[in-house]
């Protein structure tokens, strides 16, 4: 038998987290726990040395191995009795659901950059502000659907309107995008735009001159991703397609006008072929319908472009960037009608809040169920907004469904099963301590319905009262819900749980 | 035999193990090649549904060999009539007892 070794520092550093996990363990069962791993690990190392296969991959594989005593340790520490008791008492509480709706909240803040459609919503200011920057599109009456332009009503305007300051057109696709054999890796958004796009728009250049016709203009995304800000781009060919153009000039970092993807401008005069988005800068005092008229009759007169009147639809920057939030008020208001006619009933019970006694406890209630429903549909809207927007834009969210009515769809469907799981949430809660009810017990079959028993009861694990739901709400009992307070003869049976 | 208990299939693989002979908790792991962090609550879940029983061997024995005692499992008969149960619902895992009974 060979001489016996030294204690590896693999076996010592084994045994110090063993005793690390060791706390964890009920105290009960330590010693045991703790002799029964410290005897495997002494085992596998002689074994190991004594067959000549103590090597530097089974140290390590003894160290995996061992940290498995904490998995160990934390199950035995779960399977308690008192343990489980009490994180089911944590997971029931009010406080805890709060506190998950705050986390989900930051955690969409963490995956979206901190908020970023949202701030861009809310605070998003263009560099100019002379006049109304006014988007111009058509909405058919008869069909729906949101379209460009043809495009060369867009110099006719420019030349003949007496209520516009400046107007340009633009066409958003996408395409890929190369400089120097470097392809943008992300998807890229591409925008053929009229010269006059940033003169309307009131930026100016971070570095190069803005071109009239056949030139490039990169945004500061799009700088940084295909040339890490290199300034010698300027008056280098960049591949669009399969097209090469010459870049002119880079945009500020501050400028943020479609998406906060990489934005590539191609400047060029765009044809009655393409069909375009209008950015314009409307004087100051000048009506819609003015401006309507005078725009159609333009339309009309220099390009036979008829009927454009009733089709024409206005947005300004503001209420464009504001468009997610006018969607969301509506679905929520939908929601909450909706809610209110399925559970009418509940809400009737309402009444008794009024009852000087029940002031207290249902003010308590109330702010519960406000700022869990306010947080859950926080969750919601910035959810769902900064999931479509993250390619989005203004004008794609009235054009592209994936971001302008699959939006109004994700806020109609998302308030919707947030309401309701609020109120049923709520319904499922002590009246008086608010925890989630508990103990479920199925009482009664569905065919003792008309003896009104048939359905679950549930505790309040404080003890303060018992929850009747029937399996079906009979029509002539509009209080289907009962809840039994109960007194405080009855918190012995419920001693346990504390 | 319904009201037996129902095993995940790696819960199955490792009363499967130690049915074949591997009594200690980093042999089941070399033969099954699951982390410890898996094999140990299993097999404490598996002792509290008294699938399996532990014992300590003989500390006279042990001492005589100058080492610590081991604690070993056993499948207990209600852990058998599992394990069969499982070898039928899992037929790769009774496919593999057979072959590894050849």
């Amino acid at each position: 038998m060979p001489d016996e070794p030294k204690l590896p520092w693999a076996v010592s550093i084994s045994q110090t987290l063993i005793r690390g996990a060791a706390p964890l363990v009920p105290a009960a069962e330590r010693e045991e726990w703790l002799r029964e791993w410290r005897a495997e690990i002494w085992h596998r190392w002689q074994f190991l040395f004594h067959t000549g296969e103590w090597n530097r991959r089974e140290q390590l594989l003894l160290l995996r191995n061992s940290l498995g005593a904490f998995a160990d340790a934390a199950w035995l520490m779960a399977s308690q009795d008192s343990v489980r008791t009490r994180i089911s008492g944590i997971a029931r509480s009010p406080f805890t659901c709060l506190a998950a709706l705050t986390s989900v909240l930051l955690i969409i803040a963490w995956l979206s950059s901190g908020l970023h459609a949202t701030r861009e919503m809310l605070f998003s200011q263009m560099p100019s502000k002379a006049g109304k920057l006014t988007f111009i599109w058509l909405h058919r009456p008869l069909g729906g659907g949101d379209y460009g332009l043809p495009a060369d009503v867009i110099p006719a305007w420019e030349q003949s309107s007496k209520l516009l300051n400046g107007v340009a057109g633009v066409e958003v696709r996408h395409d890929q995008v190369s400089w120097n054999g470097h392809v943008l890796a992300d998807d890229p958004l591409v925008i053929a735009a009229s010269p006059a796009l940033f003169k309307v728009l009131g930026v100016r250049p971070e570095a190069g001159q803005f071109p009239a016709e056949g030139g490039v203009v990169l945004d500061h995304r799009a700088w940084t991703a295909i040339a890490n800000r290199n300034g010698h781009i300027i008056g280098s060919d960049v591949k669009i397609g399969r097209r090469a153009y010459r870049i002119a000039a880079v945009l500020p970092a501050s400028f943020d006008f479609l998406s906060h993807q990489p934005t590539v401008y191609i400047m060029e005069r765009l044809t009655y072929i393409q069909k375009a988005f209008v950015v314009s800068r409307v004087k100051p005092g000048v009506s819609d319908n003015a401006l309507r008229k005078e725009l159609s009759r333009i339309a009309e007169e220099v390009t036979a472009y008829f009927n454009l009147q009733n089709q024409m639809r206005f947005s300004t920057w503001r209420e464009a960037l504001l468009s997610p939030l006018w969607s969301f008020v509506p679905a929520t208001l939908l929601a909450s009608l909706f809610a209110w006619l399925t559970f009418r009933t509940g809400f009737k019970q309402m009444k008794r809040a009024f009852e000087p006694e029940n002031r207290k406890p249902a003010a308590r209630r109330l702010f519960f169920f406000m700022a869990k429903t306010g947080l859950a549909l926080a969750c919601v809207f910035v959810g769902c907004l900064e999931w479509t927007r993250s390619e989005s834009s203004v004008l794609l969210a009235s054009r592209d469904p994936g971001s302008g009515p699959f939006l109004l769809w994700l806020y109609v469907l998302g308030s919707m099963g947030v309401v309701f799981w609020s109120v049923a949430d709520q319904r499922a809660r002590c009246r008086v301590c608010l925890r989630l009810m508990a103990f479920p017990v199925r009482i009664g079959s569905p065919g003792s319905l008309l003896l009104d028993w048939s359905g679950t009861e549930l505790f309040c694990s404080e003890g303060h009262g018992l929850l009747h739901v029937p399996l079906m709400a009979p029509s002539w009992d509009e209080d289907a819900d009962r809840w039994v307070s109960l007194d405080d003869s009855w918190k012995d049976l419920f001693a346990h749980d504390k | 035999m319904s009201d037996l208990a129902k095993l995940s299939h790696t819960a199955a693989l490792i009363l499967q193990t130690v049915d074949h002979g591997c009594s200690y908790g980093f042999d089941i792991m070399d033969e099954t090649g699951l982390p410890s962090g898996t094999v140990y609550p299993a097999l404490r879940r598996m002792e509290k549904e008294g699938l399996i029983s532990s014992q300590w061997e003989a500390e006279k024995k042990a001492l005589a060999e100058q080492r610590p005692a081991r604690k070993y499992y056993r499948v207990t008969r209600t852990g058998m009539q599992v394990l069969e149960q499982s070898q039928k619902r899992y037929p790769l895992l009774g496919k593999l007892s057979q072959k590894t009974r050849r």
